[in-house]
């Protein structure tokens, strides 16, 4: 058998619905927990890390390039290397699969690939007149000038762009992820009860395997006060009823729309890292893996759809890696929205669309519930868009353990358009 | 013997500083000499039109005038005269029909800074070995080459005042700030560049402008209201930070008062009386003394062993209490790493804020940024488990001061942490050998004592076991020194040196207080003394409970000459714990104190008639004789560690130069006479002399040579 490529272990930070005990966490800080408590548990030598890549899609103004900022708050060598990808909420996979490639390519031996998001710190920025009026400012020479320059200002130039809202729009389609959702429901016949009903269940499935989950997290004391410690997710909801659910106004479309922010993944704070290497240099160091990389594949699609990413990528690694659906232990596709997994789900099952999309005879296959996103999902965990995949890996791997099966494999939609899955191994 | 070497290139000459033999250059009588010989010659060198005068020495320019040779001044008159010779060479200098620069590549204090200020520029490089500044009055003397004279007319009388009475040590930015050096050149070529600046200035292409006076200066300095209110200002804020036991601070700012106005040669004259003053004191002896211990004890090589590692990059903390989270942010500070372990998230939650707390202050001062501190405390990693621990290159036990959750941490130490890795603990009393004997590493293990507050206290005692191989040493002071602190290597025997000396001294004030001692009254007495605070404010700080925990260790050791005052017991079993309880001998309200009259109440009706003189001697001869003990046993093998231990340990006045070498003053024969007195008339065991002070003073013998 080749060399295959090796995740030792994983942890992450608990995941925190935005401006709630995270809130006084600075992405890179979140990094550098991430990083030091990886190290620290694997007691691997910090010089042996020939690279960090962290997933970030907010990168904080303050930290360009994240992923170095946070190595070094993490205490590795100076000497030691870091860069930061974004392929929007498949942020945290990317930083896997770019450690893939560079270890497989020999170009690096020892790689922490992480994701790391403080949506709560995401700024809120100021509007092109505003912009422009400083910077006229900053060229206005005279006394004259400047007075000039400031008399222009108006009161609408203090309304500020939303730096969240903006990230989780796309350009080109000019819609923002809610919308296109919206348009999966439609296009799917994805009905409100439907959606709440499954988000209901992943909020269930989360608090059922708090203490599985628990395995992958880390305590975190909150910062600045100190006065409480943070060692759970505290997205998922003791007591989340369908009435309740029910009760939400559509957010995106307010009047005909299924999509609300019950059946929707929460804007989040968290970090995540793994630590990966070829498997012989994991028996060198006397690591014994958790698993391994199989396959993986990213697809693009309509950014007007992009939550079905998800069945195009699923496609083409099954296909790539010569397995089936029902090889697989479990299955997870990132729950951006309930709309969005319910229709992947449906077009999994389609031969139709099979046909007609995935240049496959048949359907992919057959997608049991039971199978899907087994320990619950974003709607209840939250989506800290440049970790999540991370997590998926790290959760998948985990649960592939207790299961004591060996396959598994997890998915995520992207904003823009694209979709992407990995197949995971566990090591024996 | 040549100490300056001349060259000539153009118009340039230069006149380098290179004392023989010797890695620094110091302003010796000789070297003073042979620059007067030079400056005579140069003075009718027409070829020469800038004069640079620079150093040979790495990182060293010049590091001031030679202490030996302060030292060694008896009285006043010679003290004068001593200045009035250096006087005369830099005024030589200043007059010199060239243009004349000095060129600052790294130390430039004292002396070194007084020639720079009589030349017509200073130039320096960025360098961090490029330090600036009068340090005089840390030596209990003042600037007596001129300093006084010229630096109040460079940058102002406010300024120099805040160089010249603090002692301070300026780098090269901040030197450049205040100007007192006019320009900043690269390092590298800082002497090319510095003769650029000498041809340009000849040319009068570059002109320096000096900082021109604000309003605000005009206003203070420029009328004698304005500067009365300055002096006066200045010199409460010397009283506030020594209390008054400093006269060179306090001579220096009259002296720099009377010369105002007065001409250059009477001004300079009146600066030599104020050096007479102090020159030949005995304070600036002691400091002297204490300066000569810091230098030889920051290098000092307590074996011959070298460390078996230099640099330590991570270190394991097991347990997060006040020293453990103090202990984790010194680590991090200094860029260690640092992986902290204890029972519960809580208690690590509380040691993260104790290092936060720490950095609060440095971001409020704005010695470091956010960001900075950010990093340094993403460097502090808890945890509940002893992950982590396994390739730590040292580890810092720090729980509580129980002998069997210590051992039963050393025996889990053991076997987590590799094999080559040292261990070390940082209890202030318990036996170090008794833990070691836990591990299978015993030569791995020693005592690592730091004080509290950790980031403030500057020494480090560390305790050697019979055990405890001579590279596990050598490995802990160097390591203590990567933490910046001043390292001691004592024994192994209950309370060390420090806690060992300082107790009996805290009990006896219990002792004092119990016969009806005014608590105030007593902690002032102290404090004339020189102590930074009084025992029973140092008990209130340090805890009560922690204190009698100690205490009853010692006891437990030592008998009935430590027998612990019935007081503590009381105030300690009422519950009142000191600051962190709000109540102890004093009530504790925010940063105000006040007696607490409940604790007086204690004690009964007692009439207290012991004469301040009495009172004091009790407390301090005490430590005087357990001190003795501590050397008579072996425990450490100089008086001059006791005094290094007892001043950067406790803060024991250094113008009193230390514990013993303040025996040596008053007469050991006189303190064993007071002993056997103090016996008679208070406590036969507490005051009981050791054989050693009974011996010396039967021989008249002294601590240090004399």
């Amino acid at each position: 058998m080749s060399d295959r490529i090796a995740i030792v272990d994983g942890i992450r930070t608990p995941f925190c619905k935005a401006g709630t005990d995270l809130k006084g966490f600075s992405a890179q800080k979140l990094g550098s927990l991430v990083i030091r408590e990886l190290l620290d548990r694997s007691s691997i030598d910090g010089n042996l890390v020939d690279e960090v890549i962290m997933g970030c899609v907010a990168n904080p103004v303050e930290a360009a390039n994240v992923a170095r900022v946070a190595a070094l708050m993490g205490g590795l060598p100076e000497r030691s290397r870091a860069y930061t990808v974004s392929r929007n909420c498949a942020s945290g996979f990317e930083s896997a699969t770019s450690a893939y490639e560079k270890i497989t390519s020999g170009f690096d031996e020892v790689v922490i690939a992480g994701g790391t998001e403080s949506m709560t710190n995401i700024p809120l920025i100021y509007n092109e007149h505003m912009t422009r009026l400083f910077a006229g400012l900053m060229r206005s020479k005279t006394a004259l000038q400047k007075l000039k320059t400031i008399l222009s200002f108006r009161p609408h130039f203090l309304k500020p762009i939303v730096g969240v809202v903006c990230g989780l729009s796309d350009p080109v389609c000019g819609l923002n992820m809610g919308q296109t959702a919206e348009n999966i429901a439609k296009q799917c016949g994805i009905t409100r009860e439907q959606q709440d009903e499954f988000a209901l269940t992943s909020h269930n499935k989360a608090l059922a395997h708090r203490d599985k989950l628990a395995d992958e997290i880390m305590a975190v004391p909150v910062e600045p006060k100190y006065e409480s410690v943070c060692d759970t997710d505290n997205g998922p909801r003791q007591g989340q009823s369908l009435e309740a659910l029910a009760k939400l106004k559509p957010y995106f479309d307010r009047k005909s729309g299924t999509v609300t922010v019950g059946n929707a993944c929460p804007i989040t704070d968290g970090a995540s890292a793994l630590l990966m290497m070829k498997e012989s240099k994991a028996e060198e160091l006397g690591l014994p893996p958790l698993g391994f990389v199989k396959s993986y594949s990213y697809e693009g699609l309509s950014p007007t759809v992009m939550g079905l990413g998800p069945v195009y990528a699923i496609s083409t690694v099954l296909k790539k890696s010569g397995m089936e659906l029902d090889q697989m232990s479990f299955v997870e596709i990132n729950e951006a929205f309930a709309a969005q997994v319910l229709g992947c789900v449906q077009l999994i099952e389609s031969d139709h669309f099979a046909k007609k999309e995935l240049g496959r005879d048949k359907a992919i296959g057959r997608l049991e519930l039971d199978r899907l996103n087994v320990n619950g999902g974003a709607i209840a965990l939250g989506h800290p868009v440049g970790v999540t995949g991370n997590r998926l890996i790290l959760t998948a791997l985990k649960e592939l353990h207790r299961r004591g099966d060996q396959h598994a494999l997890v998915s995520l939609c992207i904003g823009g358009g694209q979709g992407g899955a990995i197949i995971l191994e566990r090591a024996s | 013997m040549s100490y300056f070497k001349q060259t000539i290139d153009g118009d340039i000459g230069t006149l380098e500083f290179d004392t023989p033999d010797s890695s620094v250059n110091i302003l010796s009588s000789a070297a003073l000499t042979e620059l007067e010989q030079q400056l005579d010659e140069i003075a009718g060198r027409s070829d020469i039109k800038v004069l640079l005068i620079t150093s040979a020495k790495k990182s060293i320019f010049i590091a001031g005038a030679d202490i030996k040779e302060i030292e060694s001044i008896t009285d006043p008159q010679e003290a004068s005269e001593k200045c009035n010779r250096g006087k005369q060479v830099f005024d030589k200098l200043e007059k010199l029909p060239q243009i004349t620069v000095a060129v600052i590549n790294g130390a430039c204090l004292g002396g070194g800074y007084e020639l720079s200020l009589a030349c017509t520029y200073r130039v320096a490089g960025f360098a961090g070995c490029v330090k600036i500044g009068l340090p005089e009055v840390r030596l209990g003397i003042l600037p007596g080459f001129g300093g006084c004279v010229r630096l109040p007319k460079l940058i102002g009388i406010g300024n120099a005042l805040s160089v010249i009475l603090p002692g301070k040590v300026l780098d090269a930015n901040r030197a450049l700030t205040l100007g007192m050096v006019d320009r900043l050149f690269y390092d590298p070529i800082l002497v090319e560049q510095a003769k650029t600046f000498g041809r340009a200035v000849l040319s009068k292409k570059e002109k320096v402008h000096r900082r021109r006076k604000t309003l605000i200066t005009k206003l203070l300095e420029g009328n004698p209201v304005g500067r009365s209110i300055l002096f006066s200002q200045a010199r409460k804020s010397v009283m506030k930070s020594t209390a008054g036991h400093y006269p060179a601070p306090l001579v220096a700012l009259d002296t720099i008062k009377s010369l105002v106005g007065k001409s250059q040669a009477e001004a300079l004259r009146l600066e030599s009386e104020g050096f007479g003053k102090l020159g030949a004191s005995e304070i600036s002896k002691n400091l002297i003394h204490v300066f000569y211990l810091d230098e030889q004890y920051k290098k000092k090589k307590w074996n011959d062993a070298e460390p078996t590692l230099t640099h330590v990059k991570k270190a394991g903390v097991v347990g997060a209490g006040v020293m453990g989270g103090g202990i984790a942010q010194l680590l991090a500070k200094n860029n260690v790493i640092c992986r902290i372990k204890d029972l519960n998230n809580q208690a690590l939650a509380l040691a993260l804020k104790t290092a936060r707390d720490v950095y609060k202050y440095l971001l409020k001062t704005r010695r470091m940024k956010k960001g900075q501190v950010e990093a340094q405390m993403s460097l502090i990693s808890p945890t509940t488990t002893y992950d982590g621990f396994k390739n730590a290159d040292v580890v810092i036990e720090a729980v509580v001061e129980r002998m069997d959750i210590k051992k039963q941490v050393f025996k889990e130490l053991d076997e987590v942490v590799q094999p080559s890795a040292c261990l070390f603990t940082n209890t202030s009393s318990l036996s170090v050998t008794e833990m070691a004997q836990c591990t299978s590493r015993q030569d791995r293990v020693c005592g690592f004592h730091f004080f509290n507050p950790v980031h403030r206290m500057p020494l480090l005692e560390i305790i050697a076991t019979e055990k405890t191989s001579e590279q596990t040493i050598a490995t802990a002071v160097a390591f203590a020194r990567q933490l910046g602190k001043m390292v001691i290597v004592v024994k192994d025997k209950e309370g060390f040196i420090v806690n060992r000396i300082l107790l009996p001294y805290m009990n006896e004030a219990a002792y004092l207080f119990q016969e009806g001692v005014d608590t105030k009254h007593l902690d002032d007495i102290v404090k004339r003394f020189g102590m930074p605070m009084g025992p029973m404010e140092l008990a209130d700080e340090v805890g009560i409970d922690v204190g009698y925990h100690v205490a009853h260790i010692l006891e437990g050791a030592y008998g009935n000459r430590m027998r612990i005052a019935e007081i503590l017991k009381t105030v300690y079993e009422a519950g009142m714990l000191g600051k962190k309880s709000g109540e102890g001998f004093y009530i504790h309200a925010g940063k105000h104190k006040t007696v607490s009259s409940n604790v007086q109440n204690m004690r009964g009706n007692t009439v207290f008639t012991l004469d301040d003189d009495v009172t004091l001697k009790r407390l301090v001869y005490i430590m005087i004789n357990e001190a003795s003990r501590c050397l008579e046993e072996g425990v450490v093998e100089s008086a001059s560690t006791i005094d290094v231990g007892m001043i950067y340990g406790t803060g024991f006045p250094p113008f009193r130069g230390g514990l013993l070498r303040y025996a040596d003053s008053v007469g050991v024969k006189h303190i064993v006479s007071d002993l056997k007195n103090f016996q008679d008339r208070f406590d036969q065991h507490r005051f009981e002399p050791s054989q050693l002070l009974l011996s010396m003073a039967e021989t008249n013998d002294t601590f240090y040579p004399s």
